[in-house]
């Protein structure tokens, strides 16, 4: 049973290569458009990772600054600082004086010192409460929470609107989350697109192998091949065209893996660009399997519409 | 595994009948015009029970109109009428390329009706096929073409090296067995898909107009051919308006004309009137 379920197999494997050579052009072609819709498939999912990376790192970053009134007592400025330690999706608090907020300004205004001397050794930056969270997606519900507090409105910087002496970086989030979710939809937009032609061209030259062989097939029906046995070799034919060109994309990706993505984060060291290997092989397995998807699907459509058996 | 079984059952009944269907033909005499031959010869290889095959496109006009018959193991028939009477539909029901309208089929008392479709392959590999146009392999030898026939239904390379030069030894083409289909005359090549039919040793053989392209000499020859494979037991059912040879061999003779039954004869001619 074993043995003959392997002859098989080899059979539709050798089947499968003529139908290669007979329609070289079509087999091509689908080859070609499956590398494609592969290759990009595989550059989402890459580029994905990346983009994700970018926002966990700017998510880090999320802080609300807390701007406190010079003559604000630090009575209140501890019962705030308490109040904030208590809300939830807040990691920890700091205090920035006056002068801590002077030194930071001056440090960062470093390669400009006319600036800081224009300042005349006067100080207008306010002490701040600085808070980390742990939830970017929480910090505008925090901001309010902090913004309604009786003794924050009190000791504010400025206490006709106390929410304005509150800055936190929300904008920067929400251009950033935009910003990845049109890259998904463009994404899932052009692989769709590309699935549909490379699914197209595969039942096409199945097709054309069906019709190739229909003399063959009609033989084969009425000498009693079982219906599997019919199907096989249009089947191996489709799976082998999408394995060929999953393996196009594998290694296209590769090479990106190997030679630009290095060149990339040596031109952008900012960007957190490194991708796991093991990133690269979960994709390729996903490449494979989603070939193999189209591939069979294809050949099992033009099976349907021309091998009646 | 239930298949070969079945195949074995079905071998049986065909070669223990095979003696009383030879006696009964030698006894028997002519029967005119339709009638229900009461036989006992065991269990029908084909029956017919009150068949219909009316086509999409002819709603009208059914290619075959109640046809009730049955076929028993051993026997040589031929089917005989003008074309467009029903003799290609008959055929076809019986290798179920298609369906009947109404009534049932029985082969080797299987309903083709309640047959499923993964089946229908069993179904084939118990019934030899031969046609008019031969449906060769252009591109396949000799060997070839009739070792495909083994090849797709899972057959090891061993039964193949035997069987096939086996066959093509029975059908007189042993020297042939590496010439391409083109290079050898009508009648060799209706020899090749008549050793592609019977290698794997089916107990019904069905051929149409297995003689149509055939000059008188190549068909006598082939006619021979079937004779002596139905002289194995193998029951063997000719669909021709070949008049010469059915008058010559004075076998069975089911006629159909419009689709209807016309005649059930044992040991008739082509013609109604002698």
């Amino acid at each position: 049973m074993c043995t003959v379920a392997m002859s098989s197999l080899f059979y539709f494997f050798r089947e499968s290569l003529t139908g290669f050579s007979r329609n070289l052009s079509t087999t091509l072609g689908s080859i070609i458009t499956i590398f494609l819709s592969l290759l990009i498939i595989g550059l989402f999912c890459i580029v994905g990772v990346v983009v994700n990376n970018v926002v966990a790192s700017v998510e880090e970053q999320v802080s609300i600054t807390c701007y406190v009134a010079d003559e604000a007592s630090d009575a209140d400025i501890k019962t705030v600082e308490n109040y904030i330690t208590g809300l939830d999706g807040v990691e920890s608090v700091s205090f920035t004086t006056k002068d801590e907020a002077m030194e930071n300004f001056t440090k960062s205004m470093s390669s400009n010192t006319d600036i800081v001397g224009q300042l005349d050794g006067e100080n207008p930056l306010p002490a701040s409460i600085n808070v980390d969270l742990n939830e970017a997606q929480e910090v505008s519900s925090i901001a309010e929470q902090i913004a309604a507090n009786e003794t924050f409105k009190k000791i504010c910087d400025e206490p006709s609107d106390p929410a304005s002496s509150l800055q936190y970086g929300q904008k920067t989030v929400d251009k950033l989350f935009s910003l990845t979710n049109s890259i998904r939809y463009i994404g899932i937009g052009l692989i769709v697109l590309l699935v549909v032609i490379a699914f197209i061209f595969i039942s096409n030259s199945v097709r054309l192998a069906i019709l190739a062989r229909k003399r063959e097939i009609e033989i084969m029906r009425l000498v009693g091949a079982s219906n599997g046995f019919i199907r096989g070799p249009f089947l191996m034919e489709g799976a082998l065209h999408a394995i060929i060109g999953a393996g196009f994309a594998i290694a296209a990706l590769e090479v990106i893996h190997r030679v630009a993505l290095p060149r990339i984060s040596e031109t952008l060291p900012w960007l957190p660009i490194d991708v796991a290997a093991s990133t690269f092989i979960l994709v390729y397995l996903l490449l494979i399997v989603a070939g193999l998807v189209i591939g069979l699907l294809g050949s099992s459509f033009s099976m349907r519409r021309y091998l009646k058996v | 595994m239930t298949n070969e079984s079945s195949t074995e059952e079905f071998a049986d009944t065909q070669t223990s009948s095979h003696a009383e269907v030879v006696s009964n033909l030698t006894t028997s005499l002519p029967v005119v015009d339709v009638e229900e031959t009461t036989r006992n010869l065991g269990n029908p290889v084909i029956a017919f029970d009150h068949v219909s095959k009316v086509y999409d496109a002819q709603p009208k006009k059914p290619a075959l109109d109640d046809v009730s018959l049955k076929i028993f193991p051993g026997e040589f028939i031929f089917l005989v009428g003008h074309s467009g009477s029903g003799k290609s539909t008959f055929i076809n029901l019986i290798i179920r390329q298609l369906k009947p309208s109404h009534g049932s089929i029985y082969i080797a008392n299987e309903d083709l009706k309640n047959m499923r479709n993964w089946r229908v392959p069993y179904l084939r590999r118990n019934i030899g096929c031969v046609f008019q146009d031969f449906k060769l392999l252009p591109n396949k030898t000799v060997f070839e073409n009739v070792a495909f026939a083994l090849e797709v239904i899972g057959k090891s390379r061993h039964v193949i090296r035997t069987q096939v030069p086996e066959v093509l030894r029975l059908v007189g083409l042993e020297d042939k067995a590496n010439k391409l289909p083109d290079q050898l005359s009508g009648g060799e090549q209706q020899r090749v898909s008549i050793a592609r039919a019977i290698v794997n040793r089916p107990p019904l053989l069905v051929c149409d107009e297995p003689t149509g392209n055939l000059d008188p000499q190549n068909s006598r020859g082939i006619m021979d051919l079937l004779e002596r494979i139905n002289r194995t037991g193998t029951t063997v059912l000719v669909a021709t308006h070949d008049r010469e040879m059915v008058d010559n061999m004075r076998r069975r003779v089911i006629e159909l004309e419009g689709g209807r039954l016309m005649r059930d004869q044992d040991r008739g001619v082509y013609g109604r009137h002698v």
